[in-house]
């Protein structure tokens, strides 16, 4: 085959024009210069201008119209640029000269096919053979200097879909059935096919063979699929098989690309794609230009990878750059990544972003690591055909803070109700701090503090005392609740001198308090103060108050709490800094601006006048605060425990989406006895008629297998005892477990302790039974 | 702070997206290969590939898990214009004995006439209710009025959003104070157009969805954060379960995690690779503008995530 220079790889532009009716089928002439379209209303000749199509004959001549004309098929003979063929919907097949002198080009009219024709195709090298393959199931191979076919194939089977000949065997051509079979024959043996085998389940629409004559046949069918065989071993072999999103009705090879050929559909997609056959799952190139289906592809040039033609029903016939080609897998994310529940990562990457820069897109802000002479531009084919994904799990180790361990503990471990006030604060509180969350500890402390005020409208029960009586009482009695709740933490930090400090504190006796790295910690959440600071003030303070003596007048009174920084700062403190976690120690001074202010905040904190409201706003945004941290489990628990000297503060639907949120996560922990105690003691209506939905059980009594319609142990069908557990035959009250498959079943301990052994049904009914 | 654990995925083509389910103990992924295979935490903490099938004929994009309320049931969407909905079946003890389990189709979704990009369930209290997104711009949210019916769906509303669609991304709050939402990424390169993220926000009283373009319009939309250490494009990022976490995933096949400080400083707290090795410029600090105000803290944070999603934004 003769060797031709390629015309257009850089000029050229995707154009198109609008024919007068759809086209069936689209061919180029040799020398890539003009493309004829025919189809059931058309037979027009463009020229391919630079960048427009011209529109040079119309070959549709003649007053009546005539069925000759109506082509499913079309093709330019390779060697003679003056003669074409096309196969008519009548049967006709038809060639045409364009030398000739008259309007009408038509040379010959073989019409011995009985039904459409589908195919025409001229011999690649032999300028005087053309074959033909029609609905009515045979091909004829004509002599254009003869006025019949010279042989007739008859395939024995149903339509013939398409016929090709080799680019490599001169006497060979392929045939693709309507049943899905594929045909060898020898042009010279029209008695008998050479090989046939079955490519595709359904109709086979289109072969091709490989230009670069290696045997390669390409075949696309109704199934949606692409195969390449390789025909030269002695039994076709299926090597590549590419699947599409729609039966195939064209395929071609594309020139000068060993592995790549483009695809249209005749059904639903419009669009063309081109294929590298080693990556069969997404198309290398796209041509989305078309309205409706594609009837026709061609490769303009047969040594230019770069320029497609195509015509459409849409009427319309198109030049496609490969440039403008979009590139789905580009669009492609070649990522996936996914948080956990608990905090572990799933990646998945392409292999080659993960190992090394190869793959490595550049991007306009420049990595500046290399310098831009180290890429050598890869072959784009071959990084597009070596693909795959690495896929890993980050697991954060178990002291990883973003795990969500605390989560599940707290959430086991809080205690929301059941106990008062202050022991279920002080509760929470050594829950928070054991998990290490010195922030969350001391806040729960503060609530107890602030809230535990006898001059609380509402107390807890034993806090009952007289709002207007021993004022320095109360405050002596507060110190000492709180000082008991330091020498708590301490308990679990310092171990050594516990005893010391615990009668210290009980007393009242502090004349000298060690542990202050503990209190240090307590008051600002992380042991991230400057500790001499901290440490003379928390000593002043505990000295004042062996001092403390019960004065009656006022002024002792606020100069004591002055040097109790302790109580009030946090919750002060709080709205300013809005979040005081572990990792940012630098972020965190107290100057001495701020010291004075927290001072005087706290005077007004002891004033007997203060009710709890003067907290409200504080806590308020604390909850606020921590929800927006997405620690939602601290706002709803300090929500319940609080209950009423804080809900009114909080609007009800907040109140309600931190309850929705809290439930969630809780059920996503599979947590479900916490989630439903929440539900229970949550006052929103919305939130406690949750667990009132679907609470009915339909149960059939484990004897005679029939509903049990009336309530009590006893089915009254069978007059037996329902649930009665089959391990040890007593009634079972609480909870019942029981098989689904064979409905035997009983105390859950006991059927637990039976399948430990066995896994049969403890009730001897031989089932096997199976639990979830 | 993490340990990188490899699982041969056996995809025999890119994987497109990675998906835990709501209890975080199964894994879904989905590849170009057209398949989706399904993985199991194992006692042991080790993945187990318990199901591998094929499910489109074309590249699937997304996978994505229901709320297990309504069964074990996965989306899934692809370039061959379909969305898919699949239910495992318990109780084929034939497949159980070689550990897989059994996936079904239970309905394929057609309306799209392009690939379809992105697939999502909506929270569990909207019922039973599925968005997809197509490349060319159209939202569609499927609703299967009967739970216990998975095979049947119908289109309740299809939202046009002019450019082509990438992802999508339900408002996850449950809250009556913000009704259902959902933000839209484009994908389209054309840099003139904006709005290369929207948010719809489900109108009860109208019964229709209402757009919020992602200009400064009904809907404020604030930039908490900048990050651009990936130097490359950004593919995927995923937030933790209390949305005080964020990974990013970009072209340099690394995950970054990012943490806001009690400024609400974004900061990049640790850089992930796949083979555990160290990263070149792990001490890179992550240029993270200072962010202002704090709207509500979900829909906010649901909205970045989609706008990041949406590479080309």
């Amino acid at each position: 085959m003769e060797k031709m220079s390629c015309p257009s790889t850089v000029s050229g532009r995707t154009m198109f024009c609008h024919l007068d009716a759809p086209a069936n089928a689209i061919s180029v002439c040799r020398d890539a210069t003009q493309v004829v379209v025919a189809g059931r209303n058309i037979f027009k000749i463009y020229a391919l201008e630079e960048d427009s199509f011209v529109e040079r004959l119309n070959l549709r001549v003649g007053r009546k119209p005539s069925l000759n004309f109506s082509c499913a098929d079309v093709m330019w003979h390779q060697m003679e640029e003056n003669l074409l063929a096309t196969a008519a919907t009548n049967g006709a097949v038809v060639t045409w000269n364009l030398a000739r002198p008259c309007r009408n080009k038509q040379e010959h009219l073989f019409t011995e096919h009985k039904r459409t024709v589908n195919k025409v195709c001229f011999h690649p090298t032999e300028v005087h053979m053309l074959l033909s393959g029609s609905q009515d199931g045979f091909m004829k191979c004509f002599d254009l200097r003869k006025k019949e076919s010279v042989s007739t194939f008859s395939g024995q089977s149903e339509s013939v879909r398409d016929v090709q000949f080799s680019m490599k065997d001169y006497f060979t051509f392929a045939a693709s059935f309507e049943n899905g079979n594929v045909q060898l024959w020898d042009i010279r043996r029209p008695d008998r096919y050479e090989r046939m085998f079955t490519a595709h389940t359904g109709p086979v629409f289109c072969c091709d063979w490989h230009p670069e004559d290696r045997g390669w046949l390409a075949t696309g069918g109704r199934d949606k699929m692409v195969k390449v065989w390789d025909m030269t071993t002695n039994r076709a072999k299926e090597i590549y098989c590419v699947q599409t999103i729609a039966s195939v009705a064209r395929v071609k090879w594309r020139p000068e690309r060993r592995w790549h050929l483009a695809t249209c559909s005749m059904m639903v997609d419009h669009n063309i794609y081109v294929w590298d056959v080693r990556r069969p799952f997404i198309p290398f190139a796209t041509f989305e230009e078309h309205k409706d289906v594609t009837t026709g592809i061609v490769w303009r040039h047969q040594h230019d990878p770069y320029v497609l033609l195509s015509g459409s029903k849409d009427s319309t016939l198109y030049q496609h750059m490969f440039k403008d080609a979009s590139r789905p897998v580009d669009r492609a994310n070649p990522e996936g990544l996914c948080f956990g529940l608990f905090g572990d990562l799933a990646f998945a990457a392409k292999e080659s972003l993960m190992t090394g820069e190869a793959g490595r897109k550049p991007y306009p802000a420049g990595d500046r690591r290399y310098p831009i002479f180290f890429f050598k531009k890869p072959d784009v084919t071959e990084q597009f055909a070596q693909v795959a994904s690495a896929l890993s799990v980050f697991e954060s180790e178990s002291d990883g803070s973003s795990r969500m361990d605390w989560f599940i503990k707290t959430a086991r471990r809080y205690l929301l109700s059941g106990k008062p006030f202050a022991e279920l604060c002080d509760h929470n509180a050594k829950v928070a701090k054991e998990l290490n969350r010195p922030q969350v500890s001391t806040t729960w402390t503060m609530l107890r503090i602030m809230f535990s005020d006898p001059g609380n409208p509402a107390p807890p029960a034993n806090h009952n005392m007289s709002k207007l009586g021993n004022i320095p009482l109360m405050n002596s009695f507060n110190l000492k609740e709180m000082s008991s709740a330091l020498n708590e933490r301490n308990k679990e930090n310092r171990q050594d001198n516990l005893h010391n400090l615990e009668t210290n504190l009980n007393n009242d006796e502090n004349e000298e308090t060690e542990g202050s790295d503990g209190q240090a910690e307590y008051l600002f959440g992380d042991a991230e103060l400057d500790d001499d600071d901290l440490y003379s003030m928390e000593h002043e303070n505990q000295a004042e108050e062996a001092e403390f003596s019960l004065p009656q007048e006022a002024f002792p009174l606020r100069h004591e709490i002055v040097d109790h920084p302790a109580a009030p700062e946090p919750p002060a403190e709080k709205p300013e800094s809005p979040q005081v976690s572990g990792s940012e120690a630098e972020s965190f001074c107290l100057t001495p601006m701020e010291s004075f202010s927290l001072i005087s905040v706290s005077q007004l904190l002891y004033q007997p006048q203060l009710t709890p409201s003067f907290f409200s706003p504080v806590v308020r945004e604390m909850l606020d605060h921590y929800a927006e941290q997405g620690d939602v489990q601290m706002a709803v628990s300090v929500l319940i425990v609080l209950g009423d000297r804080i809900r009114k503060e909080i609007d009800e639907l907040t109140q309600e989406h931190w309850y929705m949120s809290y439930i969630d996560l809780l059920q996503r922990f599979e947590l479900w006895n916490v989630s439903n105690e929440v539900i229970k003691l949550s006052t929103c209506s919305a939130i406690t008629c949750l667990n009132q939905a679907s609470t009915t059980l339909h149960i059939n009594c484990s004897n005679c297998k029939r509903p049990m319609s009336n309530k009590g142990w006893i089915c009254d069908r069978c007059h037996q005892c329902a649930s009665v557990c089959a391990v040890c035959h007593h009634v079972v009250k609480g909870l019942f477990v029981w098989c689904q498959g064979c409905s035997h079943g009983g105390h859950l301990e006991h059927v637990m302790e039976w399948l430990k052994s066995s896994n049969h049904c403890p009730a001897g009914c031989g089932h096997l039974c199976e639990y979830t | 702070m993490f340990v990188a654990r490899s699982i041969a995925a056996d995809h025999k083509d890119l994987i497109h997206d990675v998906s835990y389910d709501f209890h975080g103990r199964r894994m879904a992924t989905c590849s170009s290969d057209q398949s989706v295979k399904v993985w199991d935490k194992s006692d042991d903490g080790e993945w187990h590939c318990t199901a591998s099938w094929k499910t489109h004929s074309g590249s699937v994009w997304r996978v994505t898990w229901a709320h297990p309320e309504f069964g074990q049931v996965l989306a899934s969407c692809s370039f061959d214009r379909t969305a898919a909905v699949w239910e495992e079946i318990v109780g084929e003890s034939n497949d159980k004995q070689r550990g897989l389990s059994h996936w079904i189709k239970r309905t394929t979704l057609v309306d799209s006439r392009t690939s379809v990009t992105d697939v999502k369930f909506a929270p569990k209290h909207m019922g039973l209710v599925l968005a997809t997104c197509s490349a060319d711009g159209v939202v569609r949210i499927y609703e299967a009025p009967d739970v216990m019916n998975l095979s049947q769906w119908s289109l309740q509303h299809e939202i046009s959003c002019k450019l082509s669609c990438s992802c999508i991304s339900w408002n996850p709050s449950s809250s009556r104070a913000h009704p259902p939402m959902i933000a839209v990424g484009s994908d389209d390169n054309n840099v003139t157009y904006s709005g290369k993220v929207q948010i719809y926000e489900y109108n009860e009283n109208t019964r229709r969805e209402s757009t919020t373009s992602s200009g400064p319009t009904k809907f404020e939309v604030q930039v908490m954060a900048q990050f651009d250490s990936h130097n490359s494009q950004v593919w995927r990022v995923s937030w933790n379960i209390t949305s005080t976490l964020l990974a990013s995933s970009g072209d340099d096949g690394c995950v970054r995690l990012w943490k806001a400080n009690y400024m609400d400083n974004w900061k990049c707290t640790g850089i992930l690779r796949g083979d555990g090795s160290p990263v070149n410029g792990s001490s890179v600090q992550g240029a993270a503008l200072g962010a202002v105000g704090s709207g509500g803290a979900q829909t906010q944070n649901s909205v970045v995530g989609a706008a990041s999603a949406g590479r080309y934004v």
